[in-house]
């Protein structure tokens, strides 16, 4: 009679949980928090970061990095300036993160098997995907590393390029004298100053400082790709519901490029959507924010505050800013890259 | 005529070709070093001024094909230099507020306002004004959280903090340590040598990264007077030794004297040793005052946005990349002016003393 009585209890304890789920289970811990709080605190930078996060005139952040942040602060409250940049260093991203100082890290951050297991982290899928190259000067002659044997190379001293540039040299057979730098203008500076032959950085900074340099074209990346390392956004471990709240803002994104919706058409596409994902996309058909904790129309307002992939990255590191930062493999699927959307149905 | 009694005043020329041309070897010399100083002085002017751009009106590209220095980064983007991430519209309040601690040192080296009491009002007021203006939520300002301050009055919030919490406890840690009871001398010299026997980074980053996690959130606060906390700690332990050097320079007979005249501790201390020895530590505190200063362009390393941060955001855009150089001279200025001023005010505080003791 007892155990009847004790398993009775149970299932009625468990529909009433299943009853409740649909309600309550939609927002995570971290959501929760950040709507408690009214704000979106997210990773920025002691200084700046070229491309990613820098600070304009008027002491307000810009950035790729930053407009992914601001996209995941629109898309909660439906309003940019209820993101918060906490500026931060590189040494800081983690304890910061897991003392909940910051809700997510977005900092031109690799996922790594370290930082998923012994931190204890977890990622969103690749945003970006950077690639450790060399650049070198054009009238050397030089078009691959192989070619630059016995050469010398400056190198960010104390980051993963060291190793990286070590083992590349190594399994194409090839001896690099290594000269190393602390700070990123002096490193920078050795290069254009001709005190290296070679210079090898994280991709997007390597093409960045060639493209603001005296003369650009005087200079090229070699060919090969020494390492890749997916960027992603960096989150705490065991809140799911945040995981998939930041990864689907930026699929949102993705499929915003994909279908060729833009910070322009967005309210003719909301008013008449094309297709129906569209519709469920922008919030036409209700119901569709609920699932993440979200209003309605999220995808509306992050695509009317920051555009879409295309548009975020040109505006930011591409055709759009100094910098003409060509996407490559950072283009969508259907242009040649490796970035695309989950599906919304 | 009366015989000369005395020396005969040289002319300026002479007594130049006694210093400088009396030898061959001489000459040469001072040819030499007039030829390199000249040369310096030269490039120096021709970089900073007279090849220099200081307009913003052709960008960037204007200053790129200049020959000297570009300051247009400076006119482009000083006030991302000075007031950091401080909202954009309310920077007259941080300016003010940078005002307020000139017109405070200003005060504070008037004879007229040389009492304890008044200094103290002077500091503390000057204090308080200095941390509402920033802060707001007052007389209609708007608040402006801790996170959004930076630039130079983040630097010179940090620094005044610092010392006007680490200047009290010091004298409380070198009190402690002329303790009688042996175990109170003892644990606080083993306090102090703890807290010398650390870098300044890792107590920052120990306050600023790792204390949240051990202090329940009610008693762990924002995250800048965690790091306020931590260097006045560190300032503090420095300076209760300089200060115990002080005490030390005063002759023992005083301290006797007041014991015999029955004068009360508080008093003997606070009338009597304490005075002397700040007169006696004033050449070291200085110093220990100027260190501070400087020190805090450390807290870069856990994120905030003081006036060094500020500067490398300055020239980390697209634009102005390549004219490091600049922001590095602009903020070495300001550091300049600063410290400067410190240590002549401290110069002048030792001649003022000095006076006194004839």
């Amino acid at each position: 009679m007892l155990t009847v009585l004790t398993k009775l209890t149970a299932i009625a304890g468990l529909g009433v949980a299943a009853l409740a789920t649909p309600a309550m289970a939609n927002v995570g811990p971290t959501l929760e928090q950040v709507k408690a709080r009214g704000s979106l605190e997210c990773s920025g930078h002691n200084g700046s970061f070229l491309g990613f996060a820098e600070v304009d005139d008027k002491g307000a952040w810009k950035g790729l990095d930053i407009d992914l942040c601001r996209a995941v602060a629109v898309a909660i409250f439906g309003d940019a300036s209820k993101l918060n940049v906490v500026p931060i260093s590189w040494a800081q991203r983690w304890p910061a993160l897991q003392s909940g100082d910051i809700d997510l890290v977005i900092k031109a951050s690799g996922g790594t098997f370290s930082r998923d297991t012994e931190l204890g982290l977890q990622f969103s899928r690749a945003y970006f995907l950077g690639t450790t190259k060399a650049m070198v000067r054009k009238d050397s002659g030089i078009t691959s590393l192989k070619e630059a044997d016995g050469g010398s190379i400056c190198i960010p001293a104390g980051t993963t390029i060291e190793r990286q540039v070590a083992s590349y040299a190594d399994r194409i057979g090839i001896t690099l004298e290594p000269i190393l730098f602390e700070k990123t203008e002096e490193l920078r500076e050795a290069y254009f100053s001709s005190r290296c032959d070679l210079y090898a950085q994280w991709g997007p900074t390597l093409a960045i400082d060639r493209s603001v340099s005296d003369d650009p074209s005087a200079h090229i990346l070699l060919p090969d790709v020494m390492a890749m390392e997916p960027e992603v956004a960096i989150l705490r471990q065991g809140d799911d519901q945040w995981v998939d709240l930041v990864n689907w803002v930026f699929s949102a994104l993705w499929f915003a490029e994909q279908e060729g919706i833009t910070q322009a058409n967005v309210d003719e596409m909301k008013a008449n959507p094309p297709t129906s994902e569209i519709g469920k996309l922008l919030g036409v058909t209700p119901d569709q924010g609920a699932p993440l904790g979200l209003e309605d129309d999220w995808a509306y307002n992050v695509i009317k505050a920051v555009g879409n992939y295309a548009e975020v990255y040109e505006r930011n590191i591409g055709s759009g800013s100094i910098y003409d930062m060509p996407r490559d493999i950072n283009n969508l699927w259907n242009n040649g890259g490796v970035l695309y959307p989950m599906v919304f149905d | 005529m009366a015989s000369v009694d005395y020396i005969p005043r040289k002319t300026v020329l002479q007594s130049l070709r006694d210093r400088y041309f009396s030898t061959l070897a001489n000459t040469a010399l001072t040819l030499l070093s007039a030829f390199i100083i000249g040369a310096i002085i030269w490039k120096v002017l021709n970089w900073a001024i007279l090849g220099a751009v200081f307009s913003t009106q052709g960008g960037a590209e204007a200053c790129r094909a200049a020959s000297g220095a570009c300051w247009s980064v400076i006119t482009a983007r000083w006030r991302l230099i000075l007031f950091g991430l401080y909202p954009h519209e309310e920077h007259w309040r941080s300016g003010l507020a940078c005002v307020v601690v000139v017109v405070m040192t200003v005060l504070s080296c008037l004879p007229r306002f040389w009492s304890g009491r008044a200094i103290a009002i002077i500091w503390v007021g000057g204090f308080l004004a200095f941390y509402f203006l920033m802060k707001g939520g007052i007389l209609g300002l708007t608040v402006v959280e801790e996170a959004k301050w930076g630039g130079l009055s983040l630097t010179v919030f940090i620094f005044l903090a610092t010392v006007l919490i680490g200047m009290p406890l010091s004298i409380v840690w070198a009190l402690l340590r002329r303790s009688e009871l042996p175990w109170i001398s003892g644990t606080t010299a083993v306090i102090i040598d703890s807290i010398r026997s650390l870098p300044l980074l890792s107590i920052l980053f120990t306050f600023a990264v790792v204390l949240p996690f051990v202090l329940p959130s009610w008693a762990s606060g924002d995250k800048l007077y965690r790091v306020i906390v931590g260097m006045a700690l560190f300032f503090s332990a420095y300076q209760a030794e300089i200060i115990r050097g002080g005490m030390q320079g005063v002759p023992k007979g005083q301290e006797e004297a007041a014991k015999s005249l029955g004068i009360a501790y508080w008093h003997r201390v606070s009338r009597i040793l304490l005075p002397q020895a700040f007169k006696n530590a004033l050449p070291a505190t200085i110093n220990q005052i100027v260190i501070t200063f400087k020190e805090t362009s450390l807290v870069i390393i856990i994120g905030f946005f003081e006036i060094l941060a500020s500067g490398n955001a300055a020239y980390g855009t697209g634009e102005w990349t390549f004219a490091f150089v600049e922001v590095y001279a602009f903020i070495a200025l300001v550091y300049f002016v600063f410290v400067f001023s410190l240590s002549r005010y401290g110069a002048y505080l030792e001649r003022r003393m000095a006076v006194s003791e004839r």
